[in-house]
């Protein structure tokens, strides 16, 4: 096995782990805070994608740049959708809240057709031709930014939500509701801060994956929605630090796994492609991990 | 909630929903609705992830009716006949494309079907076409499945464009004739050294069809090739970076994709940008389209790009005029240049005009034999011997291909393709970059 093979498969998933992350922290934050899931949360990725590639087109700065726009326009949305979809039907039943979130899926895949057509759009980095060595691999610039910023929103994530007044009160929503509720904290603020953390974190992952030269079209939300969902049940419904593990986990075995078992089975002098079973991986870590154990890696019961 | 706010809501929702009602395109009507028209489903992926070839095989197929029904429509027992299309969106999916066909063919009564795209798609909407005997002109599936399976009835099938057979066919030709000789030039590598391919391919009919046709091509024609690496990847797929890398740990001196418009744009871009897997990228005709020059850019620049028709490229000859009329046309129709799979979209309205002409009915089984036997001139792609006609055995039409090679244009601001293969309509010689870089495996 080439080990400089197989670092540079690690890279890329863990480029894949950092998208899925984004989004999977974001999936959690709403379901902790609100106990909804919701099923469009991708679509939320692909309109931040967009968004960035009209910045980038009308404006031509530097798309790192783009990124608080598209942040602060998307945490707007996330507002709107809290307050004009989700909250008038919340603790109505949870088949409510998924038909309307599926609802919402063909909403905003229909209107992002209907506004910028099916074609498929990309951007061009002002960095892309530019690499970096990391001991014994050579990484674009992009990547690497993408890595540190995505482990840089983390981080600050991490600090909002242990050490602020607002963070705390978020957490003390997403453990008891009622029992928060009754110690003055305004719940119906929170669920709205935390659909608009959400899109945020969204906003970021469609900025960076559109920075990353990846292509938006308005169905491309369904593939990165359904692994951010894979990563927070097998990080276990509600729990951050889970998100976190499971997600790498997840970028990383999806990339990784095909070469290995190609490797492996080269070794017995058979030839075979594993690389399209990479979604297959996917979910069957998912299976290993809920027969092993249901509640996911960090989750716990009751969720 | 009060009652007037949930109410208030629900009022707003029902607006909306009548008002993207109201954009949504109208693309039929009621069965027998009138008496005079030729009924032409067309089916293709006008949404989903082949959506910009999809949207491309409908305008193609709307400018042909609107020209046929311009000159009076088709004359069939003495009345002219106006073409009237209908859409039949496949969603880039099996379930969709089926439910789409049934719907044609139960609910809409169309007299023929035009189109389909991704052999995958098609093989399974074959099934109900077959299964209600109504003929299907294929436009934009090319495994060669489409006429030979065995296990439905396949004399409605008629294959009008190149199978996954005759892609690999004419571009590992085209390798062994001008690539070859040009990296082992300037690689100084033994006249016998085979020369290292890597493939990638989708998992589905069309890729595991082209890889199957690359391995037959080099087979029968006795090439000194050897494929080095060949790498599955699911369709739709946007991520390229872990099998690319494993691809370049092979060392190929070119690679072979066989991927859709989207998936091609990445593999490309993601191999030289990302990977740095700086070698010739060969390509599929159906990516021979203006949105794969701009979406892959510069990162394009030198691959080669098989094609029967493109957006830009010309190959001289009888049919030059028409295929710039038909460009113009489109582009002012559209606002945007047609792709290929438009270009075979826009023949078939026009084949399944003349095939009805010919019979002098609509009806199915007399369309069917009519189709059988036409022979009509060449249109906008130049055909072998100058003539469209689906061969007896496995009702095919067989087209004359050509290679082009991907050139930056700085006024374009990207690139464009210059004709480069075969020999008799070539624009330019093919040139091997300064950035490409060989596999190894001996000099």
């Amino acid at each position: 096995m080439d080990t400089g093979v197989f670092l540079l498969i690690l890279a890329w998933g863990l480029y894949a782990g950092c998208i899925y992350i984004l989004l999977a922290i974001g999936l959690n934050l709403i379901f902790g805070v609100m106990k909804v899931v919701n099923f469009a949360h991708g679509e939320l990725l692909m309109i931040a994608a967009y968004a960035t590639f009209w910045v980038y087109t009308y404006s031509e700065i530097n798309p790192y740049l783009i990124i608080p726009v598209v942040v602060l326009l998307m945490a707007f949305l996330g507002v709107l959708i809290e307050r004009l979809c989700f909250r008038p039907i919340l603790g109505t039943g949870k088949l409510n809240e998924i038909f309307l979130s599926l609802g919402l899926i063909y909403v905003f895949q229909n209107l992002a057709a209907l506004l910028w057509s099916a074609d498929s759009r990309s951007i061009h980095s002002p960095y892309s031709g530019i690499s970096v060595s990391i001991g014994s691999i050579t990484l674009p610039l992009d990547y690497v930014a993408i890595i540190v910023i995505t482990f840089i929103i983390l981080i600050v994530f991490h600090v909002f939500m242990k050490r602020t007044t607002v963070g705390r009160a978020m957490r003390a929503a997403s453990q008891n509701r009622e029992a928060a509720s009754l110690m003055g904290i305004n719940v119906e603020r929170m669920d709205m801060l935390s659909f608009a953390l959400g899109s945020t974190l969204a906003a970021v992952a469609g900025s960076l994956w559109m920075i990353s030269g990846q292509m938006v079209n308005p169905y491309m939300g369904s593939i990165p929605a359904i692994k951010a969902f894979a990563v927070i049940i097998i990080g276990g419904l509600g729990s951050i630090p889970g998100a976190i593990v499971a997600g790498l986990t997840l970028g990383i075995a999806e990339n990784i796994v095909p070469f290995l078992m190609q490797s492996f089975v080269a070794v017995f002098g058979v030839e075979m492609s594993f690389t399209a079973w990479k979604d297959t991986i996917a979910f069957f870590i998912l299976i290993i991990v809920l027969v092993i154990r249901p509640t996911g890696i960090f989750g716990e019961k009751g969720e | 909630m009060n009652k007037k706010y949930r109410y208030g809501i629900l009022f707003t929702v029902l607006v909306i929903s009548v008002l993207l009602a109201g954009c949504v395109e109208k693309t039929g009507e009621t069965p027998g609705e009138a008496a005079g028209e030729i009924k032409i489903g067309i089916v293709a992926p006008v949404t989903g992830g082949a959506s910009t070839t999809g949207t491309d095989m409908w305008q193609a197929a709307v400018l042909a009716a609107d020209e046929i029904n311009a000159k009076g429509g088709v004359p069939v027992n003495g009345v002219n006949m106006k073409v009237k299309l209908i859409k039949g969106d496949t969603e880039t999916s099996r379930e969709s494309g089926v439910k789409a066909v049934t719907k044609l063919i139960t609910v809409d009564k169309v007299d023929i079907l035009i189109g389909g795209f991704s052999s995958g798609i098609t093989k399974a909407d074959q099934v109900v076409a077959a299964e209600h005997k109504v003929p299907f002109i294929i436009t934009g599936a090319s495994s060669p499945i489409m006429t030979r399976r065995t296990d439905i009835d396949t004399s409605y099938f008629f294959h009008h464009c190149p199978t996954t057979d005759d892609y690999p066919e004419s571009t590992l030709l085209f390798v062994d004739d001008a690539v070859k000789p040009a990296i082992y030039t300037k690689s100084d590598f033994a006249a016998d050294r085979p020369l290292r391919l890597g493939v990638i391919y989708q998992d589905s009919a069309y890729g595991e069809g082209v890889y199957d046709g690359i391995k037959k091509t080099i087979e029968n024609n006795n090439l000194n090739m050897e494929i080095v690496s060949a790498e599955k990847f699911v369709m739709s797929q946007t991520d390229f970076r872990a099998v690319l890398t494993m691809i370049k740990a092979a060392k190929p001196d070119v690679v072979y994709p066989a991927a859709f418009l989207n998936e091609q744009t990445l593999i490309v871009a993601q191999g030289r940008r990302d990977v740095g897997l700086n070698t010739i990228y060969l390509s599929v005709e159906c990516n021979d389209h203006p949105d794969y020059y701009t979406g892959v850019g510069e990162w394009g620049e030198y691959s080669i790009q098989e094609s029967r028709f493109g957006p830009y490229a010309n190959p001289a000859g009888a049919i030059r005029s028409n295929v710039l009329k038909f460009r113009d046309d489109f582009k002012s129709k559209w606002g945007a240049p047609p792709g290929m799979m438009g270009a075979s979209t826009y023949e078939g309205v026009y084949i399944a005009a003349e095939a009805i002409k010919n019979a002098n009915s609509v009806d199915k089984e007399k369309a069917r034999a009519s189709l059988a036997e036409l022979e009509m001139p060449q249109i906008i792609e130049v055909m072998e011997g100058n003539t469209i006609t689906f061969s007896s055995d496995y009702r095919e039409s067989k087209f004359a291909l050509y290679m082009q090679q991907l050139i930056m244009d700085e006024a374009a601001g990207e690139t464009r393709p210059k004709i480069v293969w075969p020999e008799s309509v070539k624009e330019t010689d093919f040139v091997l970059p300064d950035w490409y870089e060989p596999g190894t495996g001996g000099a």
